[in-house]
Formats: C-alpha cells, sequence, structure tokens
C-alpha cells in the first residue's frame, strides 16, 4: 500500500467518497424506516395519514378530522393503542431572533406507542387532554433554545398566545420522522380545530399501534368499518391509508401514492446502490488494474517461487480489502460532517425551520452496514485485477508485464 | 534429473512465427553442475525458463526428479516449483519493500505447515550459507549487487531444492562479485549436491562447471 502511494491515496479517496454518501444515504433510511427509539414499534405501527372519497371516476384525497378519527376508527380490534396527532408550526421571537418550531397536538397515548426518553418531567396524561389542559412536552434542543441552561420544567412557553406549562422534556426523535416535533401538547387546547376540521376532511393523523405483525388484519378492519358506515353521502366508497414507516418509503420511492411498490423501491434503491457503488467500483478496478500492474515483476517474483494463482488472488484482495476498510473508516469520518453540511444545505432553504446539525444519526446497524458496503466494494474491486494478474504469465511478469 | 525430450518453442504473431527452440533433447544428471552458453537471442534463456516450469513448450516433453510434468496443472506446477525448484536470475528480482530475511523466506511461504518461526530459522541458516546473516534488516536497495545476489542465492536455497537454476547469476556483476557469486554455486554443488543449470555468456564462469552444452539459432550444437 504505502510502496505506491499516488494509487493508494486516490484509492483512498476514492473509497472514502463514496462510502461517505453510502452512509450519509443508510443513516437516512435507517431513519426513516427501521425500529428506533422512539420508534420502537415502527413494524406495527400504522400511520393513517389520508382518506380517499370515491365518487364516480371521481377521487379526492384529504387528511382525515379528528372527529372522523374518533368517530371511526377508536375501537378497533386488532389495534393495541391509537394516538391522534397533528403537526402545526409556531413562530417565536427571542433576543432579536426569529425562529420557527414544530407543534404537535396529540392525546395521552401518544406516549405508550412511542418510547421516548424523558430527561425531566413527565408526560401529558388522560385527564390533562380531558380538560385541555395547557401543558407541553418541549425536546431537549427546544429546552436549550428557550431556557438555556436552566430548569424549564414550571416555566411557561407562549405558543399561538397561549402560554403553556412545561412538564416534560424529551431526546428528541429524529427530524425525518412523522413524529418530531419541538414541542407537543395536548390536542384539545388546538384552538384551530373548529376552523379547520369537517365532516370528514381535516389535518389529523392516526397512529395505530398493531396488536401483531399481522398488519392485513388492521386493514381487514379498517375497510370493514368503513364499509358499514355510511360517510359520505353520495360518496361511492371511502378508503383510509394506513401504512408502517417502511410503506410510506416504498410509497413515495415507488411514486405511487396509494399503495407501497417494493418492486419499484427496488429498482430505485438499485439505481442509487449503482450509483454510488457500481460506478467507482468500476474506477476502483481501473485504479487496481494500474495498480495492482505495477506490480508485476513482484508477482513473478512469487509465482517462480511457487505462489499459485489462488493465493495471489487471495494476497491482493486482502489487501484492497484493508484499503477498502482503511477508505471506509475515512469515509465515515468524513460522512459525519458531509452530513452537517447537507443539513445546512437544507436549512438555507427554509432558515425559518433550521433541521438541526446532527440529523443523520449514524448508528450501529448503518455502520455494520457500511462494513458490509467496505467488504463488497473491496471484493468487487480487487477481485477481477486480482484474479488477471494471477493469470498473468511467469516470464512476462517477471520482465516487468507493462500491462495486462 | 532433468530430461528434455524434443523440446520445441514457437512464437506466433499473425504474421511471424519465431522458433525459439528446436527439437531440443537435453539430459542433466542428478548432482551435476552444466553451464549452457551460446549469443544472444540464441534461446539459453527460454530453455532454462521452460527447464524452471515458468514456460511451457509448444512441443515435447519434460520430466524433472523421474516425474513427468508436461502436462501438470497450474496448480501443481506451482507446488512443484517451489518444492524442487530454486532461481537465481540476472537481475536478482528481489522485492525491495520487503527486507532482506524476508525476501529470503519468500519461498518457504507457499509451503504448508512450516512456522513463521521456522521459516525465520531457515532463512538465518541460508543467510549465513551466503555470508549475509549480519544484513537481514536491510533492503534490497540498500545492497551492492554482488550481495543482492547473494540474497538471491539464499532465496534459491531455503527449500532445499534438488534444482538450481541461474540465468546468467553473474552477468551484472563485476569479476571479484561474480567469482564470489561462482564459488558459492559451486560450493553448494559440492558440499550439497544440488544439481545446478547455469546459462551464461562467460567463458571463464562456464569452464569451473562440468560441462558446457551451446546453442545456436535454437539449436543445440555441442
Amino acid at each position: 500500500m504505502l510502496r505506491k502511494k499516488y494509487y493508494t491515496a486516490l484509492t483512498l479517496v476514492g473509497i472514502s467518497l463514496t462510502l461517505m454518501v453510502i452512509t450519509v444515504f443508510a443513516s437516512f433510511l435507517d431513519q426513516i424506516v427501521s425500529a428506533n427509539p422512539p420508534e420502537i414499534h415502527r413494524e406495527r405501527t400504522l400511520i393513517l395519514d389520508k382518506v380517499s372519497v370515491y365518487k364516480g371516476d371521481k377521487k379526492t384525497d384529504a387528511a382525515p378530522s379528528i372527529s372522523f378519527l374518533q368517530k371511526n376508527i377508536r375501537n378497533l380490534q386488532s389495534t393495541e393503542t391509537i394516538s391522534y396527532f397533528t403537526t402545526r408550526e409556531f413562530i417565536s421571537f427571542l433576543n432579536g431572533k426569529t425562529a420557527g418550531h414544530i407543534l404537535k397536538f396529540t392525546d395521552e397515548n401518544f406516549w405508550k406507542i412511542t418510547d421516548f426518553e424523558f430527561l425531566e418531567g413527565k408526560p401529558f396524561n388522560i385527564i390533562d387532554v380531558r380538560k385541555g389542559a395547557r401543558v407541553a412536552v418541549i425536546s431537549e434542543k427546544t429546552k436549550a433554545y428557550f431556557f438555556k441552561d436552566g430548569a424549564a420544567l414550571g416555566k411557561t412557553l407562549p405558543m399561538h398566545g397561549i402560554a403553556y406549562q412545561v412538564i416534560g422534556v424529551v431526546k428528541p426523535a429524529t427530524p425525518f420522522s412523522r413524529i418530531y416535533s419541538d414541542v407537543y401538547v395536548p390536542y384539545t387546547t388546538d384552538v384551530n380545530t373548529q376552523r379547520t376540521e369537517k365532516a370528514l376532511e381535516g389535518t389529523y393523523n392516526a397512529l395505530l399501534l398493531a396488536k401483531t405483525d399481522d398488519l392485513k388484519k388492521v386493514r381487514a378492519e379498517l375497510r370493514g368499518i368503513l364499509k358499514k358506515a355510511n360517510l359520505v353521502s353520495g360518496a361511492d366508497s371511502v378508503k383510509v391509508h394506513a401504512f408502517t414507516a417502511l410503506e410510506q418509503f416504498a410509497k413515495s420511492s415507488s411514486f405511487n401514492d396509494d399503495e407501497p411498490e417494493y418492486g419499484k423501491t427496488a429498482i430505485v434503491i438499485s439505481i442509487v446502490l449503482v450509483l454510488f457503488m457500481l460506478i467507482p467500483a468500476i474506477s476502483l478496478v481501473n485504479i487496481n488494474v494500474t495498480r495492482i500492474g505495477e506490480r508485476a515483476e513482484e508477482i513473478g517474483i512469487r509465482k517462480s517461487f511457487g505462489a499459485t494463482s489462488g493465493t495471489l488472488v487471495g494476497q491482493l484482495v486482502t489487501e484492497n480489502i484493508i484499503i477498502t476498510l482503511i477508505g471506509g473508516l475515512i469515509g465515515l469520518g468524513l460522512s459525519v460532517y458531509a452530513s452537517q453540511l447537507l443539513v445546512q444545505f437544507i436549512n438555507t432553504f427554509d432558515p425559518l425551520f433550521k433541521m438541526p446539525t446532527d440529523s443523520f444519526i449514524i448508528s450501529w446497524r448503518v455502520f455494520g452496514f457500511c462494513l458490509f458496503s467496505c467488504l463488497l466494494l473491496g471484493l468487487v474491486s480487487g477481485i477481477y485485477p486480482a484474479w488477471k494478474m494471477s493469470r498473468m504469465d511467469v516470464v512476462y511478469a517477471l520482465k516487468g508485464g507493462n500491462s495486462l | 534429473m532433468i530430461q528434455l525430450s524434443n523440446i520445441e518453442k514457437v512464437y506466433r504473431t499473425k504474421t511471424i512465427e519465431t522458433t525459439a527452440l528446436n527439437h531440443i533433447n537435453l539430459n542433466i544428471n542428478k548432482g551435476e553442475f552444466v553451464a549452457i552458453m551460446g549469443p544472444s537471442g540464441c534461446g539459453k534463456s527460454t530453455l532454462l525458463n521452460i527447464m524452471g516450469l515458468l514456460d511451457t513448450p509448444t512441443a515435447g516433453s519434460i520430466e524433472i526428479a523421474n516425474q513427468p510434468v508436461t502436462s501438470l496443472s497450474r496448480k501443481r506446477l506451482a507446488t512443484f516449483r517451489n518444492l524442487k525448484l530454486g532461481f537465481i536470475f540476472q537481475s536478482y528480482h528481489l522485492i525491495n519493500d520487503l527486507s532482506v530475511i524476508d525476501n529470503v523466506e519468500l519461498p518457504l511461504l507457499y509451503r504448508k505447515g512450516i512456522s513463521g518461526a521456522e521459516r525465520r530459522k531457515r532463512a538465518l541458516v541460508a543467510l549465513e550459507k551466503v555470508g549475509l546473516s549480519a544484513r537481514t534488516k536491510h533492503y534490497p536497495n540498500q545492497l551492492s549487487g554482488g550481495q543482492r545476489q547473494r540474497v538471491a542465492i539464499a532465496r534459491a536455497i531455503i527449500g532445499n531444492p534438488e534444482i538450481l537454476l541461474a540465468d546468467e547469476p553473474t552477468g551484472n556483476l563485476d569479476s571479484a562479485m561474480g567469482e564470489e557469486v561462482m564459488n558459492l554455486m559451486l560450493h553448494l554443488n559440492k558440499i550439497d549436491g544440488t544439481t545446478i543449470v547455469m546459462v551464461t555468456h562467460d567463458e571463464h564462469m562456464a569452464k569451473k562447471t562440468q560441462r558446457i552444452i551451446h546453442f545456436f539459432d535454437g539449436q543445440q550444437v555441442s
């Protein structure tokens, strides 16, 4: 590796940049689909976020209203818990600075479906929700923003002209999640409900925690309920869309707003991987062909003294994997900075609602995936040049074999 | 020890066909020290490469240590080379990034069942034989031409091969160093009984061997 510094450096740059992109991509995917705290039940948590009304050839889509959700999906037998939530925003003016914050109106069940780590205080309960208590659970970052290092519990936070009392501080969820928010308050304090919520259409979503992993049961029960209920006069049918985070991702990545199409998702992911892995791998193959080609004489010597093609392939591929792993580690380090740069870039589009700079979390799962990618890249980019080199005629190799 | 029967080597391109070796029949006995002489391009090195199983003949058969080797697979040829043959090249062919001792150990890396400690021990013995035990940690580019060739000899003999094939081993050395290397090979032949085939241009060196074979235009002339 050290003998051909130029090629080693070139290889390391290529690998580390490739792995950096893959790590950021994997980190993003991990956060939107995997069961990470506080969303530890993601695989059996359905997000009901859309209602479709069919009238003749016409289809109207909308987010459901809180009244629709409460009336129709309150008592599903196949679910363990149901929670309602809607996302709003509020603007704060603090020390001459303006900042946007995400606000979620939700209920007591939200804290049962999720597993937020409470750093201080506690969540609001059924009594708080029933009586419309103006209490708030805020994220650690919101606390730091409004209260600096001081205590937050018991302090008030004005939102939409109403003062809420802070009763809990939680570690934030990932900003890529549907449950992410800076502040959580009881939905019964939502002053806009009357204005925004109609009979069927509204602004609310529901989290349905299924009893088992068999999500078909939940969907079948939903269909059954909607069939029975006469929800919209003149409508042929009403359909609610309830999907897990993975299914939501599959829907958006397969460009189908109604149903997840995993085949298309696989194609999209494959295209991304081809762009980010295959093309660099081909470049690495070329670099390796040249790099290994520079060692023709050494290979000739080793073969003269009894090295078999298999042994040489093993040696060259192992060396390549070591380089790839070193490049991978550099790439992993770079991905931390790259993700922060990406967040800063995203934040330029909406300076009011800034994403935290540490939004991309590199979990052990992501780390493992990157390690696997390194090994794969090392193998893919190393095997062909090594095999080709190991087959080189010994006499030709001893003369320095100018090319393969 | 080495029996070549009707060996032919033809290099073919789309337009030209060059015969490097033409019907060579040669028998080298066990313990013999043979010199192959001839003008440049007469096929000496090609013959040595074929004897060393580094190259394959276009026609003919080879038997080494009573074993027909012409039809052996690449893998078995590699093992055979490792066990039976040792090479000394004109341009030494040492790996510059490896220390002297690591270069000498190289053939044993490809031999099963030899531990690292055993390899090191045997490398030290081989270096002792060529008088370079004080240079184990040096790198090839820190040595003189004569010293490099002695390292190459140590590497060639570490595996106790029955046959040593030397392609102009003194070709890059001045006369004093050439003598030193030649004496070393004579010693190996005499004391260890190693069969040696040496390609050389140097008649003075060739005369020190037991038999001189002359080549001209791909044919054995004497």
